[in-house]
């Protein structure tokens, strides 16, 4: 059997009564990017810190290529880590910043120059060297804070909420420059985040955190497309939850009548679910369709209010039991459309991409 | 605002005129301390009939003088350096301890802010006394340095504050020891503070009169010990020279604090 290049196992952190983490069990092959998605609270920052020594876990162990890091104290662990907070050394310049991971380990000057010129050509800050943190922006810091990290070639690169503190469109941008870096240093990422966008946008795979727990644990497209719980589907994506009925199910498929009296077949149904039992189907808003289609569903709603988004329209309508969702069509499927709010409609979608939890 | 000083009108003028009366009820005896130090009067009449800096000369000329002068300066730096050491080693203690009590030692180690002057110097008397530390360097540099703790600790506590201890937590997962990570990340991050702490310290000893007073012996006296001592036996411009000089130390060293706090704050 191979070792597995990361093993989180059974980790659990009790503060007091409170169970911040229960018993989560990761293991993580090289050079991979996993994320730890979640909402605050859910654990995933706690294990992050779990593995870089911050904190130690109540029980659990964390070994690297076999051998338990919890004995090690933090700063002989040879991780990375870059912070949510800008973490420069406010008296050092970028260069001496960069140096400093190096110098504390001794080595030479000559090979201290060369990997801190390396590194800022990684970051793309060469021109950088002799600014200091704070002639610098928020999103330039961060990109030293991970020359830092990397310039001692750890087997693990771990980042929380590193983005977290700059805006939107930086956010973007950095988010390339980490993507690309990871390609090019095959190191090994654990990220922890709250933003789902930036999870799908960066991980080969996401833990998906909840209460302490990994809810599910897969690339993106399964948590997107395969979500094993309400959460997941909720969490992931956007969502609309419709309350239903369950009338019937076989061999994950299942038919449930809705709450204004429609019945749907066909609906994928990976949870047992009894007769009667009350259920909530979730369809995403980019599933609904402005147009019938083969074997699709029907639901009567009202439109309310719609906007262009570019790509797509963006419409909140409400159904005959006045629940109020939202619905995506593509932009030119709705051409036409658009100036319809207050007016009664079908729109259509298809059961098999609709998904049946229990309520 | 309300009380915006721009809208004021002519509340302006006096609050300009209240202003410049406090400002001149606290400095002129300073003022007239150094106009006196350079009039010709042996009486320190005023105005003086003349000026002269033979006042000077005589104060340079008697080594009592220089020898105490010295004696608070060399004083005055024992008791900053160890209130700073003890400052700053507190201030850890204050600002990231959790632990049973952390208010009550606050309280305890600004104590002598507060405290009357001199029922601390009665006791710290006695108490040397007994201890054969009466009259001694090492007793003065100790009562000292209790005076010059708070006026060490607070810059230095605000200033840990105001740095992100997660800063320490990088230089620690970047493989600094613990101890490292305080000497070459925290400690030059924080250094405004420090600074200033030494400056305040060094200050609260060098113009410190009740428990120098009592600490005193014939054969070792502070510059403020001195002048106090002289002004009883009688009423000589020299005085008023030492203390002249007294004030532009103190002077200078506020200026270059405030120099150099402008200098880093940028």
């Amino acid at each position: 059997m191979t070792q597995p290049f990361l093993s989180i196992r059974n980790i659990r952190k009790t503060f007091g009564a409170v169970v911040a983490v229960h018993d989560v069990t990761v293991d993580i092959p090289k050079g991979e990017f996993l994320t730890f998605l979640g909402p605050s609270g859910s654990g995933k920052s706690t294990t992050l810190y779990a593995i870089a020594g911050f904190q130690d876990p109540s029980s659990g162990d964390v070994l690297l290529q076999g051998s338990s890091l919890l004995s090690v104290p933090s700063h002989k662990r040879n991780i990375g880590m870059v912070f949510q907070r800008y973490t420069l050394f406010p008296h050092l310049t970028v260069a001496e910043n960069v140096a400093f991971p190096l110098r504390v380990r001794r080595r030479p000057d000559k090979e201290v120059k060369r990997k801190v010129d390396d590194m800022l050509a990684l970051v793309r800050l060469e021109g950088f060297a002799d600014r200091r943190p704070g002639a610098l922006s928020g999103g330039q810091q961060q990109r030293v804070a991970l020359a830092r990290a990397l310039a001692y070639d750890p087997p693990i690169l771990l980042m929380d909420e590193p983005l977290s503190a700059l805006d939107k469109k930086l956010r973007e941008e950095i988010q390339a420059e980490i993507r690309r870096i990871h390609r090019e240093t095959g190191v090994t990422i654990l990220y922890v985040t709250h933003d789902q966008e930036e999870a799908l946008h960066l991980s080969d795979r996401i833990a998906l955190f909840k209460e302490g727990r990994i809810e599910q644990i897969g690339s993106g497209e399964d948590l997107y497309l395969r979500p094993a719980t309400d959460f997941v589907a909720g969490f992931i994506g956007n969502s609309n939850f419709l309350p239903a009925e369950c009338l019937e199910t076989a061999h994950g498929s299942a038919t449930i009548r809705l709450a204004d009296g429609s019945v749907v077949s066909g609906v994928k149904a990976n949870h047992s679910l009894s007769r009667g039992q009350k259920a909530r189907l979730m369809v995403r808003p980019e599933a609904f369709r402005l147009t019938p289609g083969a074997s699709c569903a029907e639901l009567a709603v009202e439109f309310i209010d719609t906007a262009f988004f570019g790509e797509r329209r963006r419409v909140v309508a409400r159904t005959a039991a006045g629940q109020e969702i939202d619905i995506r069509p593509t932009s030119d499927a709705a051409d036409g459309h658009g100036g319809i709010a207050s007016r009664s409609r079908q729109v259509f979608f298809d059961p098999a991409a609709a998904f049946l939890f229990p309520a | 605002m309300l009380l915006d000083y721009d809208r004021m009108g002519w509340l302006r003028v006096v609050l300009l005129g209240f202003t410049g009366l406090v400002a001149a009820f606290l400095l002129l005896p300073v003022v007239f301390i150094v106009l006196l130090s350079f009039g010709s009067s042996r009486w320190l009449a005023f105005p003086p009939p003349g000026w002269t800096l033979k006042w000077y000369e005589e104060l340079l000329a008697d080594p009592a003088w220089l020898d105490a002068a010295l004696t608070s300066m060399r004083i005055a730096a024992m008791a900053a350096v160890l209130a700073v050491a003890i400052g700053l080693f507190a201030s850890f203690a204050l600002v990231r301890g959790e632990f049973r009590g952390r208010d009550v030692l606050r309280g305890l180690l600004l104590t002598p802010m507060i405290l009357p002057v001199v029922v601390f110097a009665v006791a710290i008397y006695a108490f040397f006394l007994r201890l054969g530390l009466g009259g001694t360097t090492i007793g003065f540099v100790i009562a000292h340095t209790v005076l010059a703790l708070p006026f060490a600790i607070i810059p230095i506590a605000t200033a840990l504050e105001g740095f992100d201890k997660t800063i320490e937590d990088a230089a620690i997962v970047c493989g600094a020891s613990p101890l490292e990570a305080k000497l070459r990340v925290t400690l030059p991050s924080i250094k405004i503070g420090i600074f200033s702490a030494a400056i305040f310290a060094f200050l609260a000893s060098w113009d410190e009169v009740v428990v120098a007073i009592f600490m005193a012996s014939p054969t070792l006296q502070t510059l403020p010990v001195k002048i106090w001592g002289s002004l009883r036996q009688d009423l000589s411009p020299v005085i008023a020279a030492a203390s002249s000089l007294l004030v532009l130390l103190t002077l200078f060293l506020m200026i270059v604090t405030a120099f150099i706090r402008r200098r880093f704050s940028k």
